[in-house]
């Protein structure tokens, strides 16, 4: 018999006793042909998952803790901070699990549905746990968490733990494979929103825009040495519909110069929507004001 | 051992049609292969393997090798942002009859928005060079065509292969149009 005092013993037990815990909040999403990734049952009922792990379908299959299959229809998903939700025709028992923050160097726990009602589990650190930072579909992500662990496909979308059993976020692939973290913040902040509206509302102006440095010449009558010029426009849209054209360097938007594009990403929020912007653009040679009415976009 | 010991042995040209919405990275791709020795074909040829950015349009019979997205079961599924010889390869394995994945299919995940170093922007005049260039136009052409002089298009030239970290014009459209990849924002 193993001595219960023997640390490497009791670190076993601690980790044994952690997965016993994420299987009560952990869920196979189910689509076609055996395939699944993994869910975390949300105290309000709904199972929070990947978005981008999931098939572009409507309906889906859970595996509830224990293994008694579910059918959940999609309920909302959100692209920009990588958040999707189904909401399962029965509900499902979701204890509440203490949401916290990462540090860096804490021992993190990555959990997975296995498809039968239990939990896969996998043991790291976290790598890095740096500040908010905006993802490439603009979305504001509350805390930048990178785990040096390994997480198979289906294994996506399920809960970290930390050692002292605090839900640090969701599992998800950044690029290079590379493994991190949705905050629980960020999906604190979602999920009652998708909730209601199915989808995150965000300002639109229909352009494609890639940044360019303003010619010399332009330099001193701009006050900018770079812009985002528009390499295309949607048609109908509000940029459009202002008179904005291809080969426009747009320098500002109401006073926010557009040479961050984290800034600009966060002055298209919902609250934007119906907002007549004020758009400051180099045409021909010449710098003019433009004035847009902020649509809304459907998250795609 | 043959003298041709860790190459792939020379073979037949492969006809290889390409199917993108965007012309400079048609444009890339085009150079990539015909620099591994294929035959760029129009998208309605016959041709021994399609390279597509996107999904086949229904009725497409040729051997698809699809770059980027979900495995949708063509002969060929890569990441968006394979390099020359693993596209090379693929073309090759594809043509032989073999089906080829890469190891990890998700090639983009969850990413931050790129924020562009502002040293190295290009201005509007550099990307009108660059979109010249991709189109295969000589020095000589690109200056009849912006109205300026050849001299003027070799300083343009220069400080595109600069701020792109390019050292043949092949690599400049390369690299032009993955950093446009990663750097359109839409609003």
């Amino acid at each position: 018999m193993s001595d219960p005092k023997d640390p490497l013993v009791e670190f076993s037990d601690a980790l044994i006793a952690r997965t016993e815990t994420a299987k009560s909040i952990v869920a196979a999403v189910r689509f076609g042909h055996g395939r699944h990734v993994t869910g975390i049952v949300w105290p309000s009922g709904v199972v929070v998952a990947s978005e981008q792990a999931l098939p572009r379908q409507e309906d889906f299959e859970l595996v509830a803790p224990g293994g008694a299959t579910i059918a959940a229809k999609i309920a909302g998903r959100d692209p920009s901070t990588n958040i999707a939700i189904l909401k399962p025709v029965e509900a499902m028992a979701a204890p509440a699990i203490e949401a916290g923050k990462a540090r860096a160097g804490a021992v993190a726990l990555a959990f997975g549905a296995d498809g039968a009602g239990g939990a896969s589990a996998r043991l790291g650190l976290v790598n890095q746990a740096g500040p908010e930072w905006h993802s490439s579909r603009g979305g504001l992500i509350e805390q930048h968490i990178v785990l040096d662990l390994l997480l198979a496909q289906r294994e996506e979308g399920g809960p970290v733990l930390d050692a002292a059993g605090v839900c640090l976020g969701m599992s998800t692939f950044g690029p290079r494979s590379q493994v991190i973290v949705i905050p629980s913040a960020t999906i604190e902040r979602i999920v009652p929103l998708l909730l209601k509206h199915g989808h995150i509302a965000r300002g639109w102006l229909g352009v494609a825009l890639q940044a360019v440095a303003v010619p010399e010449a332009l330099r001193e009558n701009s006050d900018q040495s770079s812009g985002l010029m528009v390499m295309s426009v949607v048609e109908n849209g509000p940029a459009a519909q202002a008179g904005i054209v291809a080969g426009d360097i747009i320098l500002s938007v109401d006073g926010t110069p557009t040479h961050r594009f984290r800034r600009i990403a966060r002055h298209f929020g919902s609250e934007s929507i119906g907002r007549k912007a004020e758009i400051r653009l180099i045409r021909s040679g010449a710098v003019t004001t433009v004035h847009a009415t902020i649509a809304e976009r459907r998250a795609a | 051992m043959s003298g041709a010991a860790g190459r792939l042995m020379p073979i037949e040209r492969l006809r290889v049609a390409i199917r993108s919405d965007d012309a400079l990275r048609r444009a890339a791709l085009s150079l990539t292969v015909s620099r591994a020795g294929h035959l760029v074909v129009g998208l309605d040829e016959a041709a021994d393997v399609v390279l597509a950015d996107d999904g086949s349009p229904a009725g497409e019979t040729r051997n698809v090798i699809r770059l980027g997205g979900a495995d949708d079961g063509s002969h060929g599924v890569l990441p968006q942002d394979a390099d020359e010889s693993q596209i090379d390869a693929a073309i090759r394995a594809v043509a032989a009859g073999l089906l080829v994945r890469a190891p990890r299919l998700r090639d983009t995940g969850f990413g931050a928005m790129g924020e562009a170093d502002s040293q190295a922007l290009l201005t509007p005049r550099e990307l009108e060079v660059l979109a010249a260039l991709a189109e295969g136009m000589t020095n000589k052409a690109i200056a009849r065509r912006l109205d300026i002089s050849l001299h003027t298009v070799k300083f343009h030239m220069e400080s595109l292969f600069r701020k792109l970290g390019a050292r043949t014009r092949t690599e400049a459209v390369a690299k032009a149009s993955e950093r446009r990849r990663r750097e359109t924002i839409m609003l």
